[in-house]
């Protein structure tokens, strides 16, 4: 914490003092969003987050987040092209050190009336899962999200052109990253992780992963596609359908070289959901076929092809309270063929993983207080992770939102179960601006 | 991330406006009288534009601020519309977009774009009855409340208004026993509405405090809702409206969510 009150950044903080100036709309001129005007936004956040017991592998294993951390963004249009750039800087007191991170930086324009263009570094989702993701093979980061940072870092950013077309009974966007955008995956440093390879938890110097990434050639670039409309199939609710593609590699470098060094194999997909009204609820379902390296399933160092599944419910059940429910399944294909192959492995994923989830929103007081419940639940892993939450906001500038982010399970190397030792306690106090 | 709770529902309160006045013998018919406030209130022009901002006050003079600009197309007159809300403050709802699709008689078709997520997110019909973006407004007071949802009485006619109690037809549905509006004879706008609770006190009114003529439609500038039981109230205003502005169906999709159209939403 030494580092992280030595680099407090004060400039920031100043940046961020609200205009308590008028207790009225007073003066304040509604042309406020003065397009030739370039504003500034943004917030300033102090977030601290603490692991609820030891982990033994890690060398420095007290605080899971610990960072002061501002954000600047702006935008703007020359013509008709928006331009839009969000930048934090934070000092880090868990990884250590001054850190950087361009979040958003683009141009926005339409090439014709039905023909739109975004370039530039930009954050993307499409898909129907709530935090479970099929089709949406955009990066993501898990450091971010498992050490309690607001839920949009578990978005990570890619540098991407995306071409949308709309049509008259559907719309396809194309997106091009000429670089492969992998996830912020854990590797072993603020969270340990279970390796298959010596049977125990491992972290950072020796269990790092360091993985090998493809060649930055056109061929490893990633295409991603999605053919998309609504329709009135079920009653008077319009229905949305999509249908999904992606030419890339796995995000997470989940093959091994026969050198032993991690890497990230290729990966195709092909996919659909549907997403509408349903009695007074929003129903969703989701599906994904994963086409990997290993076709026949038979080499224990490159995944199996998978097919996953989602189905979801979401409903308001009072004045206020709104709960969902989540049931996906991941099917790994050619299992015969990986038994036969492994080398019978303690830790070769069940043929079926099954996971369910459940969110659950209140919020009161004028909507100044939300209270999230958010949970992961296996029955084929018998593991869970819970992500409770309550964010205060104090008025327009100020809100400390507390949490907790807790990992358990029957088994050290299930998919959560691995992270028990990573269950933490977090609070983030923002000022925005 | 929860910006979604915060705001709830649709604005709708962009066209609180009239067709052209007559001076004409009063009316009689209670349900008539309700309808043609409907149209005025929520149904000025084909379509229509305006910037909007609120004041939220509570009890305790704790002032919050919310402004965003809303678009609005009608596929039928009283019928179905569209609605595009595009926040502009606070700093965290900022860019966050809102679209409806209202459909009178069956739930709404409900989405909203979280720009940090690059999100679309559908949401359900929710209660019409709880707090809009943290104001006092409930989503019903700006989207419109269905008039076959209540049974109504003209209780009076004075010289200036046609005074109207609605009584619920399913009170367990909603938190009021009856509610008393006050409706502008010659624009047919309401101008005063008071809500009575089970004992029947008095525990919540909506006024307009000012009005305008655009276009040939009389339009709400100002209005406030006042929590008579807390303290608590919300003043809204209106800047920049117009009517009849030629939009497309098209402006009410996916594409307006991720790409709000700038050819509308400025002014």
């Amino acid at each position: 914490m030494s580092l992280f009150t030595r680099t407090l950044p004060w400039f920031l903080i100043a940046l961020a003092l609200p205009s308590y100036a008028s207790d009225d709309w007073g003066d304040d001129a509604w042309g406020d969003e003065d397009e030739q005007e370039i504003q500034l936004h943004g917030f300033v956040e102090l977030g601290a987050g603490w692991r609820t017991s030891d982990d033994r592998v890690l060398a420095d294993d007290d605080m899971t987040l610990g960072e002061l951390r501002g954000r600047i963004e702006s935008e703007t249009y020359l013509g008709d092209t928006r331009y839009s750039g969000k930048f934090d800087l934070y000092a880090d007191g868990v990884d250590g050190g001054l850190q950087m991170n361009l979040r958003e930086a683009l141009a926005d324009f339409s090439l014709t009336d039905n023909l739109d263009l975004r370039l530039g570094h930009q954050v993307l989702t499409w898909g129907t899962g709530d935090l479970v993701f099929l089709n949406d093979l955009f990066a993501k980061d898990w450091q971010s999200f498992f050490s309690g940072r607001d839920d949009e870092y578990l978005k990570a950013p890619s540098t991407s052109l995306k071409l949308a077309w709309y049509g008259e009974q559907a719309n396809l966007d194309l997106v091009w990253t000429p670089v492969f955008a992998n996830d912020s995956y854990i590797e072993g440093e603020r969270f340990s992780y279970f390796s298959p390879m010596s049977g125990s938890q491992v972290a950072a110097p020796a269990g790092k992963v360091t993985p090998d990434h493809p060649d930055e050639t056109f061929e490893n670039g990633e295409f991603a596609l999605r053919l998309h409309g609504t329709a009135q199939l079920f009653g008077q609710s319009s229905t949305e359908w999509a249908v999904y593609g992606y030419r890339g590699f796995w995000k997470q470098p989940n093959a091994v070289s026969v050198q032993g060094r991690a890497y990230f194999s290729r990966l195709n997909s092909l996919g659909a959901s549907l997403r509408t009204n349903i009695a007074s609820g929003i129903g969703h379902s989701e599906i994904a076929w994963y086409n990997g390296a290993d076709d026949a399933g038979s080499d224990p160092l490159l995944p199996n092809n998978q097919l996953r599944f989602l189905l979801g419910y979401e409903q308001e059940l009072l004045p206020k309270l709104t709960m969902g429910l989540q049931y996906y399944s991941e099917r790994t294909l050619d299992y015969q063929a990986l038994a036969a192959n492994d080398g019978n492995s303690l830790y070769r994923p069940d043929e079926n993983r099954e996971l369910w989830t459940m969110r659950l929103t209140y919020s009161a007081m004028q909507d100044n207080l939300i209270l999230s419940w958010f949970s992961f639940y296996s029955p084929t892993d018998q593991d869970y992770y819970h992500r409770p939450s309550a964010k205060y906001r104090f008025n327009d500038e100020l809100s400390l939102t507390v949490g907790g982010n807790i990992f358990g399970g029957e088994q050290a190397h299930t998919f959560f179960g691995q992270f028990e030792d990573a269950s933490n306690l977090y609070a983030r106090l923002r000022w925005s601006y | 991330m929860r910006k979604f709770n915060l705001i709830k529902a649709l604005l709708a309160v962009v066209s609180l406006s009239t067709a052209g006045t007559l001076q004409a013998a009063d009316l009689q018919d209670a349900d008539a009288i309700v309808e043609r406030a409907n149209l005025v209130s929520y149904y000025a022009g084909d379509d229509g534009r305006s910037e909007a901002r609120m004041l939220i006050k509570d009890a305790q003079g704790r002032e919050q601020k919310r402004q965003f600009t809303i678009l609005r197309r009608d596929r039928s007159e009283g019928g179905e519309q569209d609605f595009l809300v595009v926040f502009s403050r606070p700093a965290d709802v900022r860019n966050t977009v809102f679209l409806v699709s209202k459909k009178p008689g069956n739930d709404d078709d409900r989405w909203l774009y979280l720009p940090g997520l690059d999100l679309v997110k559908r949401i359900s019909a929710g209660d019409k009855r709880t707090s809009f973006v943290g104001s006092h407004y409930f989503y019903e007071d700006v989207s419109g409340r269905g008039t076959e949802e209540d049974s109504h009485v003209l209780l009076e006619t004075n010289a200036t208004h046609y005074v109207i109690e609605n009584t619920p037809v399913d009170a367990s549905s909603v938190e009021f026993s009856k509610y008393i509006a006050w409706i502008n004879k010659d624009t047919f706008l309401p101008e005063k509405i008071e809500y009575q609770d089970d004992n029947g006190a008095l525990y919540r009114r909506v006024e307009v405090l000012a009005s305008a003529d655009v276009q040939g439609h009389i339009t709400v500038t100002k209005s406030r809702v006042s929590d008579l039981r807390s303290g608590g109230q919300t003043t809204l205003e209106f800047r920049f409206q117009k009517y009849d502005l030629g939009m497309e169906q098209a402006v009410f999709s996916e594409r307006s969510l991720r790409k709000p159209p700038r050819e509308w939403l400025k002014r």
